[in-house]
């Protein structure tokens, strides 16, 4: 049974690999698929997995279904440290940049989640309005400094806007061994993953200690959200969409969850990608406006979904 | 060896004192219920003693050892503790929530091994839930979930189970079904303490009633003793003859 839903997952993944070896404008020719489409397939797998990931952490961390490090600002910390790197001068490949970008990732997210605790009780809408808030400042704080350094904007908006172009192969292999460890290690820790999806109260009676569980998990996703930003900007909804849609096939239970929702992460972002690159050739839509297309519809229909569990 | 020993307990919220000076003891095999008018602080001292609270002072000892300072996972084996009401949003099934019982026997990278499926089954035979399993808990009815949520708390083994209102909003039938299911785990000797809102149902199966009024006062013995139209009618400030009031 759990077998044939995840070769459904496999067989998934294998589709969107060959839609997106296949898909552009320039033809079948091997040269091409080796060359440019094999290493961007490669880093569309490696950022959907990492966002896949990050959104099952923070969803079930949270006990909130609205959660994913795009909605909680976590990916505008992480982008906003790029960009500052980028200004200074550090190399995309220098572990200083990876730690830059992490430490902007984790404190927007703690800064989201003070802030929605501070605002009483830790309401799924609260969590929300405060990475809104949280998210909104950063991204002005980004825009104010590409307006301020005038000869480098163009590149770097292409990077807050999110798409997957040229990745560097030494940025694609530090970010994929990152996500790799980001999912090992949650996978190990499933049970404790759990038991914070019924809330820290819970968990705690249970035998989980929910500060360092949230921490734990905070600082997992965050890992993987910064190596995925690292590779492809500011790619959203890929983390809020998985999971939902894993959990339909396997089940709440992150025991498959964890590392299911990082194949479906990758199958995901890898065929908005191809889609983005066959919808209009020659020219190219990145995969994040794919992404905000199917999946704000997606964030509404949820939204929806959730005020009436309520009533 | 007492299951349960509290001493000296003192709580504050803000200003007011809740709870003050409070000792008590429960052995294997009690059925303790905790009353008290809104206010007195019966959620709160379930809290104290399972330390998700730190109190301001007192000592809380389960089966011998101090709470203070104790990790999750030790407290979890110790004691169990059904809040008056878990949610998620997640469709778990009841089996996978009763497992979720085992997760402070359990340790990385693991997954359950036969001793949690047995505990598992056992709980929800014992429950009367077994028959549930493959449900969603999100589709269960109030009286359902409670059943599910007390098999979950029997399957962390815990010689003290404690319990927050486990029957408000259940109808009669299940009120009846719940205190008759606490009463049989007292009597295959757990320790067993709930806060109850109705002082009539403490005649189902209790062996032992503490009765908290305002401001940290206290009472604690048996429920023929406690259970007394004059000491219930002062702890809830009503006339002693009120229709409310067991007879």
């Amino acid at each position: 049974m759990a077998n044939s839903k995840l070769s459904l997952l496999f067989l998934a993944l294998a589709a969107a690999c060959l839609f997106s070896l296949a898909a552009g404008p320039a033809g079948l020719s091997p040269d091409i698929i080796l060359n440019l489409r094999l290493p961007r397939t490669l880093a569309a797998l490696a950022v959907g997995a990492g966002l896949g990931l990050a959104g099952a952490l923070f969803q079930g961390v949270l006990k909130n279904p609205l959660s994913d490090p795009y909605i909680l600002g976590t990916s505008s910390g992480a982008t906003a440290a790029a960009v500052f790197c980028f200004l200074a001068g550090i190399e995309r490949t220098s572990p200083v940049f990876f730690i830059a970008v992490f430490a902007g990732a984790f404190g927007a997210t703690f800064l989201s989640y003070w802030l929605a605790r501070a605002a009483g009780r830790l309401s799924d809408a609260a969590l929300v309005l405060a990475g809104v808030a949280v998210s909104a400042f950063l991204s002005a704080v980004v825009m104010l400094t590409l307006s301020a350094a005038r000869e480098r904007s163009f590149s770097l908006l292409y990077f807050v806007l999110g798409g997957l172009y040229a990745v560097e192969p030494g940025v694609m292999l530090f970010s994929g061994a990152i996500i790799l460890a980001a999912v090992i290690f949650s996978m190990a820790r499933w049970r404790a993953l759990d038991a914070m999806s019924l809330g820290a109260e819970k968990a705690y009676h249970l035998g989980a200690n929910p500060e360092r569980e949230r921490l734990v998990f905070f600082g997992l996703a965050c890992a993987a959200t910064s190596a995925a930003v690292a590779m492809g900007g500011t790619i959203g909804f890929v983390g809020l969409m998985t999971p939902h849609i894993i959990r339909l096939v396997t089940g709440p239970s992150a025991r498959v969850l964890v590392p299911a929702a990082a194949l479906g992460g990758a199958a995901l972002l890898t065929a908005a990608d191809a889609a983005g690159r066959s919808l209009f050739p020659p020219s190219e839509v990145p995969a994040g406006v794919i992404m905000a297309l199917a999946g704000a519809p997606f964030f509404m229909w949820l939204l929806w979904k959730n005020s009436r569990g309520r009533n | 060896m007492p299951a349960l020993k509290v001493s000296g307990l003192t709580f504050s919220y803000g200003p007011a004192t809740l709870i003050k000076d409070l000792g008590f003891e429960l052995r294997p095999g009690d059925f303790m219920c905790v009353l008290g008018p809104n206010g007195s602080g019966k959620s709160t001292l379930l809290k104290l003693l399972t330390g998700f609270i730190k109190p301001a002072a007192g000592a809380v000892t389960l089966a011998g050892e101090s709470t203070a300072g104790m990790a999750a996972g030790r407290l979890a084996r110790l004691a169990a503790y059904v809040p008056s009401e878990t949610t998620t949003p997640y469709d778990f099934s009841v089996r996978e929530m009763v497992l979720m019982g085992r997760t402070a026997r359990s340790g990385f990278w693991r997954g359950y091994s036969r001793a949690d499926e047995e505990a598992a089954d056992r709980a929800l035979a014992e429950t009367g839930a077994a028959r549930l399993a493959a449900r969603s808990v999100n589709t269960l009815s109030t009286g359902e979930r409670q059943l599910v949520f007390i098999a979950q708390a029997l399957a962390q083994e815990a010689k003290l189970l404690l319990l927050d209102e486990p029957t408000s909003h259940l109808d009669l039938k299940y009120k009846a079904a719940v205190m008759a299911l606490l009463a049989s785990l007292a009597g295959r000797n757990l320790a067993v303490a709930a806060v109850l809102h109705e002082p009539a149902l403490a005649r189902l199966g209790c062996n032992k009633a503490l009765l908290l009024g305002r401001e940290g006062d206290y009472s604690f013995g048996s429920v023929p003793e406690m259970i007394s139209p004059v000491r219930l009618a002062a702890v809830y400030g009503l006339p002693e003859n009120s229709p409310l009031l067991p007879k």
